[in-house]
């Protein structure tokens, strides 16, 4: 099916494949939509229908409570078009960066499934083929017999992967989640999209870093981490990164942020915030090399930044990623208290 | 003329914003030091409600969805924005702030 978007006098015109996302289908064929979750949840690629005809989809998903049904609007993340139609979009489509990554359709297989904490679990998906992203970007995965795409970063970064490791917390009302938990799924086969986002890391930026990662929200940032360390890229930059935990035993990845920091000392700050109000026990052993906090971790990296003054951060580029209220907040008390430019503000924010 | 009342001059406090209802029509009254501004309570973008998702400050309002940003006294967009922020005309009488309302703003999809 052609399918054409228009905004004012930009016009573009792809194909897209029975069932496939319109959104999906326009960004494998390199054309910049606007987006944001790609799943359903954030209402970034609200579009109207001008010609044509297309299924809705998802009509339920919590991205589409502010669409106009009256003026054919729609989310172009869950519908699909069964015949050639002309839609608008409401922002100008334009690329973030020059270099970026058009992202494609994939299978992959389960494996690797390891339990890092009583709530978290980290698999990987063994791809057919091998992909480049950026580090902090993202797939979505669909698991057989699970409706819809879930969103996932990758943790781990190479310039060319032909496997990506994710992080997944269990969630009572998670439909994958559960699938995944539930029962041992190594060797499952499962369908991709991606890469995706735009809360990217590149050298070339040569920004100091500060990250604040609110429980699996650490998926993105340790693939910036570990694209970053690869460069010896914090041989010249410091980096700071706060991570919110519940409690000291759902910190995860120890091991590796604990190797980083052996290697960077002085130039990788790194934070464990505990939210429980009720643990207030010291951090474990296994925690000592790192700076501890109590508290909501975003308001301990405010303070944290606040107290460095305005020119050690001038050069600094905000990495956010969690869970919606926590990125809210973020960005609220960067651009507030701390006086943040929002051009120097990347966030990843899941619901 | 349709002058009408939208709140007191007291209760529109810099830096924030107030919202009020006139016959029916939501709008946020900001206080911009000089004056005050009267605007469509959602973003251009996406029409979340401003009264959640807006950040006031030193002049700039910043939506938290995509950080786009006006200025506060112009409604003229800033850094990543695409559209400016549409206004009522206001007026200050007897402490309290007026709005001049012909009939509701509403941004249109389609526009620029």
């Amino acid at each position: 099916m052609q399918i054409e978007v228009e905004k004012k006098d930009q016009r573009y015109s792809f194909e897209a494949n029975k069932g496939e996302k319109i959104l999906y289908a326009g960004l494998r064929a390199g054309i910049p939509l606007p987006y944001e979750c790609a799943t359903g949840t954030c209402g970034t690629c609200r579009a109207r229908v001008k010609q044509g005809e297309i299924q809705s989809g998802w009509i339920e998903a919590p991205g589409a409570k502010n669409l106009k049904t009256e003026k054919q609007e729609f989310l172009m993340c869950q519908a699909t078009a069964e015949e050639a139609c002309t839609v608008g979009v409401p922002a100008r489509i334009k690329a973030f960066r020059g270099d970026d990554i058009a992202p494609n359709h994939q299978f992959g297989v389960i494996n690797n499934l390891i339990r890092r904490t009583h709530d978290v679990l980290s698999f990987s998906v063994e791809l057919e083929e091998a992909i480049t992203f950026h580090p902090g970007q993202f797939f979505v995965v669909k698991a057989p017999d699970i409706d819809g795409y879930r969103a996932y970063s990758m943790v781990n970064y190479q310039p060319k992967v032909g496997s990506l490791e994710f992080v997944i917390k269990q969630l009572p009302e998670g439909g994958f989640s559960n699938w995944i938990f539930k029962t041992s799924r190594e060797g499952e086969k499962v369908e991709l999209f991606g890469p995706l986002g735009q809360a990217t890391f590149h050298r070339d930026e040569s920004h100091d870093l500060l990250m604040v990662a609110g429980g699996s929200g650490i998926a993105g940032l340790m693939s910036i981490l570990q694209s970053a360390a690869d460069a010896n890229y914090f041989s010249t930059h410091k980096a700071q990164l706060f991570f919110g935990v519940r409690t000291w035993e759902d910190a995860f990845y120890v091991d590796r942020l604990t190797e980083m920091k052996h290697q960077y000392r002085d130039n990788l700050e790194i934070t464990i915030v505990v939210s429980d109000e009720t643990d207030k026990r010291l951090p474990p052993e296994s925690l000592e090399l790192f700076s501890h906090g109590y508290g909501w971790v975003h308001e301990v990296a405010l303070a944290a930044a606040s107290g460095q003054g305005g020119d050690e951060l001038n050069n600094t580029m905000f990495y956010i990623a969690g869970p919606k209220p926590m990125v809210d907040g973020c960005i609220r008390a960067l651009i507030l208290d701390a006086k943040i430019s929002p051009a120097m503000i990347r966030y990843d924010k899941f619901s | 003329m349709s002058w009408k009342f939208a709140c007191l001059v007291t209760e529109a406090v810099e830096n924030t914003l107030k919202p009020c209802e006139i016959d029916g029509i939501s709008l946020l009254v900001a206080n911009v030091g000089d004056g005050f501004r009267a605007y469509p309570p959602v973003c251009p973008h996406m029409e979340e409600f401003l009264e959640d998702s807006g950040i006031c400050n030193e002049g700039v309002l910043t939506c938290d969805r995509h950080l786009w940003q006006w200025d506060m006294k112009t409604g003229e967009p800033q850094g990543c924005a695409e559209k400016p922020l549409l206004m009522y005309q206001t007026k200050e009488q007897d402490g309290q702030v007026m709005i001049f309302l012909d009939q509701e703003i509403e941004y249109d999809f389609d526009d620029d």
